[in-house]
């Protein structure tokens, strides 16, 4: 038994073109699409409280062409496509595939991950906030369970071709596909390990192939502009990690040790809906050119928990921009920064955060980093408020700024909708999942 | 000597939690970097940019060490106000560490 499975996706906006050289290599059987990050599923649950036919993935209607041949000639795929929405996603699946002639393509659909009655009749702490989702239930928009391998499992040996859900957890996109083909159980928890370590590299894209990772002149691959999903050559003996041929990028022991522990906390203990995985032994090794094997990961029983993203609605977020240059440009900037907190005095108590900064000078790391004058500077107004009136009240003070000090310009403001997602626990028994393949 | 001179690292972000994994360039320089970079010197480092604690661990089967930053991000992605969210630039910060010189080996 031999799987080969690539990524076709790390978030919600990433490259098609990425996607359709994976699906046209030849080399794998199986793609996976991670769509979605922390804030997506709040956004996409926002889209389908104004429109309840959306909050799907975007790209539907973009990617189904693009994966015709990989799907005619027997591929299959797995994605959280469903954000906020898995039927609206698996219709328009279905609407895509019967145009291209792929009608009777066996879709599976994952529901239950939307758990946001539960959270707010049990009453569960979010601990990022310091409060409990009761104390904000008229505030919650979303939230949503990490889900796991299970139910994908489910679809495939149902014979389903595409399987989607919502907040499907990034691991476990692959850890269906591969225990799956494998035959590896779902409570055979050194196999879900080395399952889970292989969904980790695949899940962030080209995060495993030279994305994230120059730094000249320590850290240079070829062509970065040209960068390709990674690919799992897997078996009961061995995980290869690897790119497409004729790509920039690299996968060698540095951009796979980086990608090893991002997003990772204690490596001994990394927790997903599937597993308790054990990365701190991990081997690498080259196994040939832009071509790692690993080896070592364990795993000991999933949680009994289940992560929730809780969406809460802050009201308003406003950033606006204004630019000064020249001599004196760091003065003029905090005589502008002066003028505005002054201004803003009237409404300053229903502000709830208010930050004023200099791009070139403390926007990243405050004063952690002390540079000299830099040739230009830009003001950086960042506010939140509950009344979208008092946001744009903010922003309009950095706008008029063009009055004084001398030489500002370039104003650009923004005022968008401010979404917290928050962090809670759920246990599995709150969070029942079901599985229907439908047929397109 | 920066830090940048001898190791690269990678930052990433869960909820207000960032990590920042640190590995040398050289692997011999494990040890020696496992001795200079501390807790407490990437706390002074950041001041007051995490509010939560910093933790380490340790992975030397791959020359990693794993910089846990809690109440670091301003909230999280989706609440804090700074520009960069993620915190995936506090990869390049931990690297401005002035680190003392290796004995030549």
């Amino acid at each position: 038994m031999h799987l080969s499975i690539g990524s076709g996706s790390a978030y919600a906006n990433d490259r098609l073109e990425t996607a359709a050289a994976m699906a046209d290599s030849g080399r794998v059987q199986y793609m996976g699409f991670d769509c979605l990050a922390e804030r997506t599923m709040a956004l996409a649950q926002i889209r389908r409280l104004r429109d309840p036919s959306t909050g799907q993935d975007e790209r539907i209607s973009a990617l189904v062409p693009i994966l015709r041949r990989f799907l005619a000639s027997g591929g299959r795929v797995v994605g959280n496509f469903g954000a906020a929405n898995p039927d609206a996603a698996a219709a328009e699946f279905a609407e895509n595939l019967r145009a291209l002639g792929l009608g009777g393509t066996r879709i599976g659909i994952i529901r239950g991950d939307d758990v946001r009655a539960a959270v707010t009749e049990a009453d569960v702490a979010l601990p990022e906030l310091g409060t409990t989702t009761r104390a904000v239930a008229d505030r919650i928009v979303s939230a949503n369970a990490y889900i796991g391998a299970d139910p994908i499992v489910d679809c495939l040996q149902q014979d389903a071709q595409i399987v989607l859900g919502g907040r499907i957890a990034d691991p476990s996109l692959f850890v269906g596909p591969i225990c799956h083909e494998l035959g590896w159980s779902l409570d055979d928890w050194d196999r879900v390990g080395t399952a889970t370590l292989a969904g980790h590299l695949l899940e962030c894209g080209v995060h495993s192939t030279g994305g994230n990772f120059e730094d000249p002149p320590y850290r240079v691959v070829p062509d970065p502009h040209n960068l390709s999903f990674p690919l799992a050559e897997i078996d009961d003996d061995e995980l290869i990690v690897t790119k497409l041929d004729g790509t920039g990028g690299a996968v060698d022991l540095r951009t796979t040790r980086t990608q090893l522990y991002y997003e990772i906390h204690d490596p001994a203990r990394y927790l997903t809906p599937d597993v308790t995985a054990d990365f701190s032994d991990v081997r690498i090794e080259q196994a040939g050119p832009d071509r790692v094997r690993l080896s070592g990961a364990r795993g000991s029983a999933r949680p009994d928990t289940l992560k929730v993203l809780v969406g809460v609605d802050l009201g308003y977020k406003a950033v606006a921009e204004i630019s000064y240059g020249g001599p004196g440009c760091v003065d003029r900037a905090r005589r502008a920064e002066e003028i505005v907190r002054r201004r803003l005095e009237p409404i300053r108590a229903q502000i709830d955060e208010l930050r004023i900064e200099l791009h070139g000078v403390d926007t990243l790391f405050g004063d952690r980093i002390a540079g000299g004058e830099p040739a230009e500077v830009r003001l950086r107004l960042a506010a939140r408020a509950l009344d979208p009136d008092v946001a744009k009240a903010a922003a309009y003070e950095v706008e008029y700024l063009y009055f004084g000090p001398a030489g500002g310009g370039g104003v650009v403001t923004s005022v968008v909708p401010a979404v917290v997602v928050t962090p809670a626990l759920l246990p599995r028994s709150d969070v029942p999942l079901s599985v229907e393949v439908t047929t397109a | 000597m920066k830090l940048r001179d001898v190791a690269y690292s990678r930052s990433g972000d869960k909820g207000d939690t960032s990590n920042i994994c640190v590995f040398p360039h050289d692997d011999a320089d494990y040890e020696w970097l496992r001795s200079v970079l501390t807790e407490d010197v990437v706390a002074k480092a950041f001041g007051d940019l995490v509010q939560g604690e910093v933790i380490r661990y340790e992975i030397p089967v791959n020359c990693c060490l794993n910089f846990v930053l809690t109440r670091a991000l301003a909230g999280g992605v989706s609440k804090s106000l700074r520009v960069d969210p993620h915190g995936k630039s506090y990869q390049s910060l931990i690297l401005d560490i002035d680190v003392p010189g290796r004995e030549e080996k």
